[in-house]
């Protein structure tokens, strides 16, 4: 469709897709690795799920800021503002989603 | 209010209407008198049929529920037995979820929305009616069990080994394995329907940024259905299989494991609260402005938040689980998530009051009922956020605490929002409002009473009365809650039963003229009959007919677009999905009796299947398909003509061919459905994988790769077939095309089998071997499915009915069968993957 349906929609969510992308991580692998079939010694790997995290905060914060100017815009539309309003929400997201790294350890 | 705006542009049809125009597109659109009112698939007729079956879903579960308050009145109590007991508030849960809950906000979306839209209806109203008839006529006999102590007894959640055969050896689980499924298929047929109709069928002019809040509400439900429903048809596929061929997927001993059970589940059941609440929201955001007098406050925050809030719920699904020995991160992570979901969600409700502190409040039905909502959804969402904290949830898990909670969220986040839409959009039928008078009472029974009979329970909750006792002892001290509890549930009750005589009273009153009772801003309220309204409206505000004062007189004058049948079919305007400029004219099924046979077919099969009346079920299930084929075949036929003139200006073609037809989407959706049962099959063998040691377990093995490589090619070769059969259209060869390719896809299923067979791998031997089964199953039922399709496809070649400009049912079949070879090679690389992974 030459109104890039698709492509604009996708454009509007994309903070939702970080956001999706950190949690199915996080936890996938945090569950692989306390499974009887993956088990790690010591439990989930803070140091990699801590560097994933910030990653996707990173590009959280870097797809508001490039948002930012939508709120001056008189000519943003819809999927302008979801895209700004969703990077907000997908960065406080992935950020309270990252606490637990920082408080629990091991796979008790 | 804003100032009205002026549209400097002419009216699409400026001249006057010529005589006889009206007549005819009455009589296209005109419901059947008499008993063959029920073949009528207009939406407007179905979507009416479907809310007050859903209403009397909702009064059957009601009953339910109070029969469980009388029991629990007071302590040691005999009125029920335990296992009357325990299929009472089986079949509660179920059918207020299944039965009611879900139904009723497609419902009230499929009798809205076509009007909402400024559409003369949706683009399937043949699957809205089917998705209809299989829910009801499905919905009432599996209600029915209950009358002969055949209703499941395991709780609306269904948890294995209880539903297993060693602990559920009866039919009672089964009927609400099978039984949920068609009811399933029903919501996923409404999902389809929806979400293709808000993107292609709004007026000329609706851009997604003035398309209502409650047509984006739906649109994001439609999404959740169809990635939140597969799972759980997934789980019920995997119980039943279970129950039925002792594939052991969910028996530790056997390498099975009930948690997949529950994490399957409740990927669906926690959107699931969410697909109840989004509508409500949706609803909410509607009637909020139009009480108000005012625009929404923060609307595009608000459309975004109704994004945030579905994509975040499917990451809370395990906060069902916090007790179910999870790892402490993973518990974490959920909990988490469980607390950022508050966050889109706040922006809503703020949105909501912001709105209501700027404008000048209408006190009235809908009023209170709003308000109403407001008090108990937040009370429901603030004790959500106390069991979202994991300590907390370990007290209170299982406890009365959670039965308050969670009838705070549904009640007050579902069940006051759709009464104060009764109240709001009831007029549209004979143009009657419900008594302002009986209103306050109403309300007053309903909000004192759900307050009496849920407040307490967070205290009997924290004092320690678990969930689902049938009696308890007299002396723990929980008496005089219980019957506080039972009191207000009958309070509760009187309302509703107050609410349904006015209701009856209204709705036999003379008709009347429907005008604009609330002055709302919304299409709805233009002038509608049976083909909708008088013209197709074009739009240029996102609230219509505030903003454009005179749209009402000019739609109703035919000034706007298609006030006449152009082709003498059934027919709406497709437009772009962002944009909103029309595209095409989209021809629309008319009445026919196929989907109430197709429908009571599919619900024989299923029930009929439980009760293991195999012979009768296929019988049942042959009379569906071929009921669905017929209807296929009278699709997809070569339009009368080539354009038609929608309005002085504008002259649209007829129908649309490839990703530009609406059936194209429909397709592609319902292959997404089918990619994430697929994809929930495949969780299931990751989930016993990982809980092996060693990967095959001792004994079992996987065929040569070479096999697996030979079937995946055989895929490829017969989707290549397929694809030079879409560039033979109108040449002798399509047809062979279509029959060689189906001869590839049966030829890889047959080694896949023959690779299962020499490696011995028996279902039954571990749940490794059930789900690879599982998987290969999956697969060889869409092999059935291209053995009806390439088939199909070849005799419509044969009789003429595939040709450049009625090309559908070619690229929609070739859609399929990529789909079906897709999943081919991913399963093939999923099974073998494994075993390396855990090397």
């Amino acid at each position: 469709m030459d109104e890039h349906f698709l492509r604009r929609a996708l454009r509007a969510t994309l903070p939702l897709i970080v956001w999706i992308l950190h949690f199915g991580f996080v936890y996938a692998t945090a569950a692989a690795q306390c499974s009887p079939g993956g088990l790690r010694p010591g439990g989930p790997d803070r140091v990699l799920l801590g560097c994933v995290t910030v990653v996707e905060m990173a590009i959280c914060a870097l797809l508001a800021w490039r948002a930012r100017s939508v709120p001056g815009s008189p000519h943003a539309g819809l999927l302008d503002w979801t895209r700004l309003v969703l990077a907000a929400l997908s960065l406080v997201a992935v950020t309270w989603n990252g606490i637990p790294l920082l408080l629990t350890s091991g796979c008790a | 209010m804003k100032q009205p705006m002026t549209d400097p542009t002419p009216l699409p049809n400026s001249a006057p209407r010529p005589e006889g125009e009206l007549e005819r597109l009455e009589e296209v659109w005109r419901t059947p008198s008499g008993w063959r009112f029920f073949k009528s698939v207009n939406n407007t007729n179905i979507g009416l049929l479907y809310i007050g079956t859903a209403l009397l879903f909702f009064v059957l579960a009601g009953i339910l529920g109070l029969l469980i308050r009388l029991q629990l009145a007071v302590p040691e109590n005999a009125f029920l037995a335990a296992g009357t007991y325990n299929q009472v508030f089986t079949m509660h849960g179920t059918v207020m979820m299944f039965l009611f809950a879900i139904p009723v906000v497609e419902a009230l979306a499929v009798y809205l929305l076509p009007n909402m839209l400024g559409a003369r209806d949706l683009p399937f109203p043949r699957l809205s009616a089917y998705a209809y008839w299989a829910y009801a006529i499905g919905g009432l006999a599996f209600f029915c069990t209950l009358f002969v102590g055949l209703a499941p007894d395991g709780g609306w959640f269904m948890y294995p080994p209880l539903t297993g055969l060693q602990y559920s050896p009866d039919m009672n689980a089964d009927f609400w394995l099978l039984g949920i499924g068609f009811i399933e298929i029903s919501a996923i047929a409404g999902a389809i329907e929806l979400i293709v109709g808000i993107l292609f069928t709004r007026a000329p002019g609706m851009t997604l940024g003035r398309m209502p809040v409650y047509a984006w509400a739906m649109l994001v439900v439609g999404l959740m259905i169809v990635f939140a429903f597969p799972a759980v048809i997934a789980g019920t596929a995997l119980l039943e299989m279970e129950r039925a061929l002792d594939w052991p997927f969910f028996i530790p001993e056997r390498g099975g494991d009930p948690l997949l059970w529950q994490h399957l589940f409740w990927f669906f059941g926690h959107p699931e609260v969410y697909i109840i609440f989004l509508p409500a929201a949706g609803m909410v955001s509607t009637m909020v402005p139009t009480i108000a007098g005012t625009a929404l406050v923060g609307r595009r925050a608000i459309i975004a938040a109704l994004l945030g809030v579905g994509v975040f719920s499917f990451g809370l699904w395990a906060h069902h689980m916090f007790t179910a020995g999870l790892g402490v991160m993973e518990a974490g992570f959920v909990s988490a998530a469980s607390m950022a979901v508050a966050v889109p969600t706040a922006i809503q409700v703020f949105g909501w009051i912001a709105t209501l502190w700027k404008g000048k409040v209408r006190q009235g039905a809908p009023t209170l009922f709003l308000l109403g909502f407001m008090f108990i959804f937040v009370l429901g969402g603030l004790t959500g956020v106390m069991v979202a904290v994991i300590p907390f949830d370990w007290q209170v898990h299982d406890t009365y605490f959670i039965v308050a909670h969670l009838h705070y969220v549904l009640i007050g986040g579902m069940v006051f929002p759709v009464f104060a839409a009764m109240y709001y959009w009831l007029p549209l039928i004979n143009g009657n409002r419900l008594s302002e008078r009986l209103s306050r009472w109403v309300f007053g029974l309903m909000f004192t009473g759900f307050n009496v009979a849920f407040f307490p329970m967070h205290i009997t909750g924290l004092v320690g009365m678990p969930r689902r006792v049938y009696t308890y002892p007299a002396d723990m001290g929980w008496n005089g809650l219980n019957m506080l509890s039972t009191v207000g549930a009958f309070v509760f009750a009187a309302g509703v039963l107050l609410f349904a005589v006015d209701a009856a009273r209204t709705l036999r009153r003379p008709t009347r003229p429907v005008g604009n009772p609330w002055n709302a801003p919304t299409l709805e309220w233009l002038t509608s009959e049976d083909y909708g309204n008088r013209s197709i409206p074009r739009i240029t505000s996102a609230d219509p007919l505030w903003d454009q004062p005179t749209l009402s007189r000019e739609v109703d004058e035919g000034r706007h677009y298609l006030p006449d049948t152009a082709t003498g079919a059934r027919e709406t305007i497709a437009t772009s999905p962002v944009a909103a400029e029309p595209r095409y004219l989209m021809i629309l099924q008319g009445d026919s009796w196929l989907p109430p046979v197709a429908a009571f077919g599919t619900a024989a099969f299923f029930l009929l299947l439980t009760m293991k009346l195999n012979v009768a079920a296929w019988i049942g299930g042959i009379v569906a398909i071929v009921c669905v084929i017929a209807w296929l075949w009278q699709t997809d036929r070569q339009p009368t003509q080539g354009e038609a003139r929608v309005g002085e200006d504008l002259v649209l073609p007829v129908g649309a061919i490839k990703s530009g037809s609406h059936s194209w989407w429909g397709t592609m959706i319902m292959l997404i459905v089918d990619g994430s049962i697929f994809a929930s099959f495949g969780f299931a063998y990751i989930h016993v994988s990982m809980r092996l040691q060693v990967c095959p377990p001792p004994g079992a093995s996987l065929a040569p790769l070479s096999q697996a490589l030979v079937s995946g090619g055989l895929l490829v070769l017969g989707s290549v077939l397929v694809w030079l059969a879409t560039h033979a259209i109108g040449k002798r060869r399509l047809p062979w095309l279509a029959l060689a390719a189906l001869a590839c896809a049966c030829a890889s299923f047959a080694l896949d089998m023959h690779g299962l067979r020499s490696t011995g791998l028996d279902g039954s031997s571990s749940a490794w071997a059930a789900a690879i089964s599982a998987l290969s199953g999956y697969q060889g039922l869409h092999i059935v499915l291209l053995a009806i399709v390439g088939p199909y496809l070849a005799l419509r070649a044969w009789r003429g009915h595939l040709n450049h400009r009625s090309r559908a049912t070619l690229d929609n079949a070739a859609l399929i069968w990529h789909y079906t070879t897709l999943q081919g090679i991913a399963m093939h690389a999923l099974i073998r993957l494994m075993p390396l992974l855990m090397e």
